[in-house]
């Protein structure tokens, strides 16, 4: 078991990758960004550099754009190739110094974080699911449970860092937690616990905002609907974290902020359930590249009791942090004072 | 007009159906067209962006798409038989998917029958619409198979109407829910009853709702002009040609408009879509001593709404 505790999920150093748009860039032209000493590098254009210089490959920049494709799913879809690749990227950037490097025709490759505009990493996945329970009372009388049931959160309620929290005008009542998500980075169904592993790309932050009184509502019959899915309910990012080890993702930790102040602090290792639990159960409708499953603070034990969200307030500051992926950072505001 | 996606040499096309119930694909009949009446050059590419890339995309220009398909319609009924090859497809050509293969939101109304609330042992019908979020990726065409879950012994069929939205919509009350309508298409909401009565001990369900080809819909998208009255059509069931549902939409509890201006609250958008939750006659409401209706590996189900089409998929082991 020792063995398998560290078992190494690839061979190269952790990285985290950023899907975002350069400032001209029309909506449909997103790029993956990888990151090295807080600067952004574009990949496709990092990678024909790449090829240029150490292969004088003729094509560089089609196989460039081949293994860098315009979206975080994509790439995940390309496979270990495609993880090689942007570590000879980094690799590169590292020994060249980030200040000097360009493309292949001196196009700018590498760019200050400010100068990006980062998007939600995984866009439109089939299975964006948070681990959860309807009633949390039943929950903290009983012991560990079996079944990591969860809420669906749709795509269309995502954002990431930096945009506004909007406080829903159905709700008196809006909390936040924060989540750690596994992200996959290979299909498959049925898989047993001993392989989840093996399906695993990495992790992403997600704050999981719930309008608490309308989802005390819906209880069990509406599934999480209206009180987990509104704009702006599901912030994810910043970055998918490509992990070098299962004890390195097992041990991320995410804290949440409010006002300044941390609320909350979890370990993924601390969650009621297990990774290898959550791939298992979810896996049996089938898993795919980019798709996620959170879980969150209030899946962790403070004591012997399970943590609650955090009520937020309309001009509350919350940040989700994680030492190893960033950090969400976003403003509570009315839908009057939204800002666009 | 009654819309429709399909399968044709392996790509996914878009199309409209033709009185004869051959289904014209939109792309090419729209670029013939920009190329031999509107001299367009660049003809397929217009008509690409003209249209959209899929029915989501489609329907996000609204108005605009829907002449263009009129346009390309009539067009390409006057052609002779010869002029029509590869454009005007019979049905053994091609393979119907879902009208809206990838719907943004698939919110399915539970509780809005009261037959049906009655034969579920629920106290009483609920004060808020009640609903639940099927994974999307569960949608399937009106003659695709629907793979039989080893994980359930308890697997029901519900026919409901779906319910197509074709504009954002924030808020919008009960008068003007109808408006952001774009059309209707049969549903059935497969459900694994042993799966979900799990997930609800502890927590909520989704699994149970979500197994793969668990949302049968179709056979077209038929546009909301067709339908004078979503709220007076029959709807049926039958499972190996037996009858076990038989309703008709006005006795839903909350309307078509009700569920559109209370679910706006979350925000809409084209492609979305709300299916109306079903009638009494379900597998899960049979009584101690009657013969079950949970379906079999083999069991062929057709849901249908008057006016909006048929769906039969067959039950096969996984």
């Amino acid at each position: 078991m020792v063995e398998a505790d560290n078992i190494e999920l690839r061979e190269t150093t952790s990285m985290k990758i950023y899907l975002g748009l350069l400032d001209n860039s029309p909506p449909d032209q997103t790029r993956v960004f990888g990151e090295i000493d807080g600067k952004l590098i574009d990949l496709s254009l990092g990678h024909a550099a790449f090829l240029t210089e150490t292969a004088e490959q003729e094509n560089a920049y089609e196989f460039a754009a081949f293994y860098f494709p315009p979206t975080i799913v994509a790439f995940l879809e390309r496979g270990e190739k495609s993880v090689k690749a942007l570590e000879q990227v980094l690799s590169l950037v590292g020994q060249r110094g980030a200040e000097n490097f360009r493309g292949p025709r001196g196009e700018k490759v590498v760019y200050n974080p400010n100068e990006i505009r980062i998007l939600p990493p995984l866009e439109h996945p089939e299975k964006s699911i948070v681990i959860g329970f309807a009633d949390r009372a039943r929950v903290e009388a009983m012991p560990k449970t079996e079944i990591p049931t969860g809420f669906y959160k749709l795509p269309q309620t995502f954002v990431t860092s930096g945009a506004p929290i909007v406080w829903p005008k159905f709700s008196d009542e809006v909390d936040a937690d924060a989540c750690l998500a596994i992200v996959i980075g290979k299909a498959g169904r049925k898989i047993a616990p001993e392989q989840a592993w093996q399906h695993v790309a990495g992790a992403t932050l997600v704050i999981d905002i719930t309008a608490r009184d309308v989802n005390r509502r819906e209880g069990v019959t509406t599934n999480n609907l209206l009180g987990k899915n509104f704009p702006s309910s599901t912030s994810l990012g910043p970055a998918v974290l490509l992990a070098k080890s299962r004890k390195e993702l097992e041990s991320l930790e995410a804290a949440l902020f409010l006002d300044g102040i941390m609320q909350k602090r979890f370990a993924l290792c601390d969650a009621v359930f297990s990774v290898e639990q959550i791939i298992a159960r979810w896996s049996i409708l089938g898993i795919k590249p980019g798709d996620w499953l959170a879980i969150g603070a209030s899946m962790a034990l403070e004591g012997d009791r399970l943590q609650n969200p955090v009520p937020l307030k309309l001009g509350s500051a919350i940040r989700c942090y994680s030492q190893a992926i960033g950090e969400l950072s976003h403003q509570v505001v009315s839908s009057e004072g939204m800002r666009r | 007009m009654k819309l429709a996606t399909f399968t044709h040499d392996n790509r996914e096309c878009i199309g409209v159906v033709d009185e004869a119930g051959r289904i014209v694909d939109l792309h090419r009949a729209y670029a013939l067209y920009l190329r031999e009446v509107e001299g367009t050059s660049q003809s397929e590419e217009l008509a690409a962006v003209l249209l959209g890339r899929d029915m989501c995309d489609f329907l996000k220009r609204g108005a605009k798409s829907l002449e263009a398909t009129r346009e390309a319609l009539e067009f390409i009924k006057a052609k002779p038989a010869a002029g029509q090859a590869r454009i005007v497809l019979s049905r053994d050509q091609i393979r119907l998917k879902s009208p809206v293969p990838r719907p943004g939101a698939l919110i399915s109304a539970g509780k809005n029958f009261s037959d049906h609330v009655a034969e579920m042992s629920s106290r009483k019908g609920p004060v808020y619409p009640v609903a639940f979020l099927k994974l999307p990726g569960t949608v399937i065409g009106p003659d695709d198979d629907i793979p039989y879950p080893p994980e359930t012994q308890k697997l029901d069929y519900e026919v409901e109407l779906a319910v197509i939205i074709g504009k954002s919509c924030v808020n919008v009350t009960k008068e003007q829910a109808l408006d952001y309508v774009a059309g209707y298409a049969a549903f059935n909401d497969i459900s694994a009853r042993d799966v979900i009565r799990k997930e609800n001990e502890v927590g909520i369900h989704l699994m149970g709702k979500s197994f793969p080809g668990f949302a049968p819909m179709g056979p077209y998208l038929v546009t909301a002009d067709e339908i004078s009255d979503p709220q007076n059509l029959k709807l049926w069931l039958r499972v190996n040609g037996e009858l076990r549902q038989d309703s008709n939409l006005s006795y839903m509890i909350f309307k078509v408009r009700d569920m559109i201006a209370y679910w706006s609250q979350m925000g809409l958008n084209p492609g979305d879509v709300l299916t109306t939750g079903t009638p009494r006659g379900v597998a899960a409401g049979r009584k101690d001593g009657q013969t079950p209706w949970w379906l079999k590996p083999g069991d062929v189900v057709e849901a249908e709404v008057e006016q909006v089409g048929r769906l039969c998929n067959r039950i096969v082991s996984e």
